[in-house]
């Protein structure tokens, strides 16, 4: 059966602890900017946690929402990257491939979430972080654009297996690192073609909706509205 | 030769037959100021675009204005060359070729930007579609595939536009020169003698050129433009974006070919040949483009003030009252306030005073270029990513280089190749005799009735 | 090949000069008339209403309209990527690549008629006289020319009665 991969985060359940984000970097070899480059805004986190609040102090109202590549399948960056380093797979994923990238930036102009990093620099870890990267994952060099990828690396991981073991993937057999940090388990991932995986019955809940929808991007990403509270 | 064509062929050889110490020292500042850029370039590549002050979400801001800016400023030749010459319009000739001139140089320096302002930019050439053993080919659904196909038609037409006309004068240079330059202008030359049937075919590619290049440097621009339109946030996804641009570009040209001829007729004498009527003209012509680009920017202020979206309001709050509102207001005045002021008034549309206006309008259109840009990419939709931008060294002395190698290829040119095309100044003393004014009915009759 | 020619300060007297030698004998075609700037209104510029170079041109633009088409619809089937949810062969933005090629097609097949049908670049130089940039103009014949009978007499008669500042022969 042919993979259509969304993902259902539930704004109720997060508690912007961003153990998320920590996972991201560690799973997908992502570097830390370092104050400087910070403080510049070239942080490259490839999920943030956005965090805004109501009111003052002791009233505020604090919200967090996980924002990362929403995997649009009308994405606006896959149609202007001149090299095709930004394309739609079958899978329903927006593939980023880092050897075709130059480096134009037309992408991270045009997506309208504004989840797509560059690589300023060529990349560099203080010892001994080096000894940490994932072997699954390719280390991006300078001047080439990168962003969520949905752990691709995992989902292959888990077709092959699953092919080799003549079997289909069972919902829940293959988080992303994000899905799978997750204390809150505020993440699902899975199918939207399989009608009874725990993601396309969270799509169909009703509780959903999709960020910048009238943009028109048809992002794959479904938030969970916060539920009413006393 | 009369008489008048005697002193038309010093006074425009004079610049390739003699030159001053002031030329040479002019040569080696410009030389030092476009190093700088060069040696710019050179550190970021080896270090990385992190030099510059691009961050996320601004990754684009002095690069892409510098490029849409001389994009734009390349527009000026074919609206002065090509229309004027389509409507027979006389006083077009000693401008022509100052105009082509600028045309074809400050296209090369605006098609160095796409290269420069990547990230990897050792592999610009996979923008280019050729057959490579990776067997992919570039995404013709990308504006910057549009880009690299519209600037290189218009680069190669312009410079075959410039080419041609030019090819006469140098048989011209080859036959008054001796030693090297004889030689040096007899390749240009080609061979060209100027017998009826080589200037009647001239003449008519000319024609056809002039018909093709309006066209191509229309869609120029508007694919630069698009650049920007296609990309779906708040007030880049707009459809005055073609226009609007072709009219900014125009408008940017005329300004800087003012400035251009102005600086030719004070440094190399050619009071005899540009006129104040010439100023007046351009002049005029900028006035109008002023206004045109007035008309621009308030449709599409009032179309997004009515349509009151929130992000959109952000961005335009952002130009019109808060951070970026000192650098608009600037813009609107030099673009705006000042040219429609000066030119409007016949006794204050002097050589001096079209200059003053048209460099207002040089500074302006980069600043809209910018205003373009930067307000809209620091403030997309989600606003805790809205970020900020502040140039760095390399981008500043890349954006002053620019205008150096301007400079330097113009002094250049006009000292290998007559700044005036010479034979169609001779032809505009007594135009009855060529064919431009003519209908070929009044042709046939003349031939029929010489003896 | 020995050529005789005449150098006329004015245009009136160059068109005497030329059609005193179609009097004579001479063909058209054999007659050949150099300047430092076009003169089409007179009869010795003998404009060949041909419309070849846009002609030419047309042909040029289709073969650009032609090979765009291929371009980006045979390398979008070739290897079919999925962007941004467009079709795998996108007609609007084909569209772009297509004019701008044929546009280029129009100009380059004009440039290179244009050097083809006036033999330029010539390497080796036909009849001339560097006095032409001085503003004369030249009216000559190559001596092979003249029909069966004719001699250099007849030839220097005809240019004489433009009242030339100059008649020469020289070795083409």
């Amino acid at each position: 059966m042919s993979h259509h991969w969304g993902m259902a985060i539930d704004l109720d359940k997060c508690t912007g602890c961003e153990a998320c984000v920590v996972a991201c970097h560690a799973e997908n070899n992502i570097a830390t900017a370092g104050p400087e480059e910070a403080a510049r805004g070239r942080a490259m986190h490839w999920l943030r946690v956005e965090r805004y609040w109501e009111g003052e102090y002791p009233e505020a109202k604090l919200k967090f929402r996980p924002v990362l590549c929403q995997q649009c399948d009308a994405a606006p960056c896959e149609s202007v990257c001149p090299t095709y380093a930004s394309h739609h797979t079958d899978e329903g994923l927006n593939a980023q491939v880092y050897n075709r990238c130059i480096g134009t930036r037309y992408c991270a102009n045009a997506c309208p979430y504004n989840v797509r990093q560059f690589n300023f620099f060529n990349p560099t870890w203080d010892k001994p972080l080096q000894l940490q990267f994932n072997p699954d994952v390719s280390i991006r060099e300078v001047g080439v654009m990168e962003k969520c990828t949905f752990c691709v690396q995992r989902i292959k991981a888990a077709e092959i297996t699953a092919e080799a073991d003549k079997r289909e993937l069972k919902d829940g057999e293959l988080k992303p690192a994000c899905a799978q940090s997750c204390p809150a388990t505020a993440i699902a991932f899975g199918d939207l073609n399989d009608p009874e995986s725990r993601v396309s019955r969270l799509f169909q809940s009703g509780r959903g909706e999709k960020l910048l929808e009238d943009v028109g991007t048809q992002p794959k990403i479904v938030y969970l509205k916060r539920q009413a509270t006393a | 030769m009369s008489e008048y064509a005697a002193t038309l062929t010093d006074d425009l050889l004079r610049p390739l037959l003699k030159t001053s110490a002031r030329f040479w020292i002019l040569v080696v500042l410009l030389l030092g100021v476009v190093s700088l850029g060069v040696g710019a370039f050179a550190y970021q590549v080896n270090t990385g675009i992190g030099v510059w002050g691009l961050n996320s979400p601004v990754f684009w801001a002095f690069d892409i204005t510098n490029f849409v800016f001389w994009i734009g400023i390349s527009h000026a030749g074919t609206l002065i060359s090509a229309i004027l010459r389509l409507v027979n319009a006389e006083w077009r000739r000693p401008v022509t070729r100052c105009a082509e001139v600028i045309t074809v140089f400050a296209l090369m320096i605006g098609a160095m930007f796409p290269i420069v302002h990547l990230g990897r930019p050792w592999l610009f050439f996979w923008l280019m579609p050729y057959p490579t053993e990776r067997q992919i080919w570039p995404n013709f659904r990308s504006p910057l595939v549009w880009d690299f196909f519209a600037i290189s038609t218009y680069l190669t037409g312009s410079s075959l536009f410039l080419f041609l006309p030019t090819i006469p004068d140098f048989a011209l240079v080859r036959d008054k020169t001796t030693g090297w330059r004889r030689r040096f202008y007899g390749i240009l030359a080609l061979g060209w003698t100027g017998t009826t049937k080589q200037w009647h075919r001239l003449e008519s590619a000319m024609q056809i050129m002039a018909i093709a290049i309006v066209p191509v440097a229309v869609s120029v621009h508007t694919i630069v433009s698009f650049d920007f339109s296609m990309a779906p946030v708040p007030m880049w996804h707009s459809t005055i974006f073609g226009p609007y641009f072709v009219a900014g570009a125009i408008f940017s040209g005329i300004a800087a070919l003012i400035i251009a001829m102005a600086a030719l007729r004070k440094f190399l004498h050619l009071e005899k040949y540009l006129h104040p009527v010439h100023f007046e003209n351009l002049g005029k012509l900028l006035l109008m483009m002023s206004l045109l680009w007035g008309y621009f920017v308030f449709a599409e202020r009032l179309t997004t003030w009515y349509g009151n979206g929130v992000s959109e309001m952000t961005v335009f709050w952002q130009t019109q009252r808060l951070s970026f509102a000192p650098l608009y207001w600037t813009m609107v005045t030099v673009n705006f306030i000042v040219p429609v002021t000066i030119l409007s008034f016949k006794r204050l549309r002097t050589i001096a005073g079209c200059v003053v206006a048209s460099f207002g309008v040089v500074l302006g259109m980069w600043l809209e270029r910018f205003l373009i840009i930067v307000p809209t990419l620091s403030h997309k939709y989600l606003s805790y990513s809205w970020g900020s931008y502040r140039p760095r060294t390399p981008e500043i002395l890349l954006l002053i280089a620019t205008f150096g190698a301007m400079v330097l290829f113009y002094v250049v040119f006009s000292k290998l190749v007559p700044i005036i095309s010479i034979w169609e100044m001779k032809i505009g003393q007594h135009p009855q005799l060529a064919h431009e004014h003519l209908t070929s009915d009044e042709k046939a009759t003349i031939w029929r009735t010489q003896p | 090949m020995t050529a005789i020619y005449g150098l006329f300060d004015k245009p009136d007297a160059a068109q005497r000069a030329y059609t005193g030698l179609k009097r004579a004998g001479v063909a058209s075609h054999d007659i050949t008339v150099i300047s430092a700037e076009p003169f089409e209104a007179f009869e010795f510029s003998h404009r060949d209403h041909s419309m070849i170079l846009f002609r030419l041109a047309l042909v040029g633009g289709v073969i650009g309209f032609v090979s765009a088409v291929l371009l980006t619809r045979g390398t979008e089937l070739a290897w079919p990527l999925v962007t941004g949810g467009m079709p795998v062969v996108a007609w609007w933005p084909n569209l772009v690549i297509i004019f701008e090629m044929t546009m280029l097609g129009a100009i380059v097949t004009t440039v290179v008629s244009l050097l083809v049908a006036s033999k330029l670049p010539a390497f080796r130089r036909g009849l001339y006289d560097p006095e032409v940039s001085d503003g004369k103009i030249l009216v000559g014949v190559p001596l092979s020319a003249m029909p069966g009978g004719r001699t250099e007499e007849a030839v220097r008669e005809a240019l004489n009665a433009g009242g030339p500042s100059a008649v020469k022969t020289t070795q083409m």
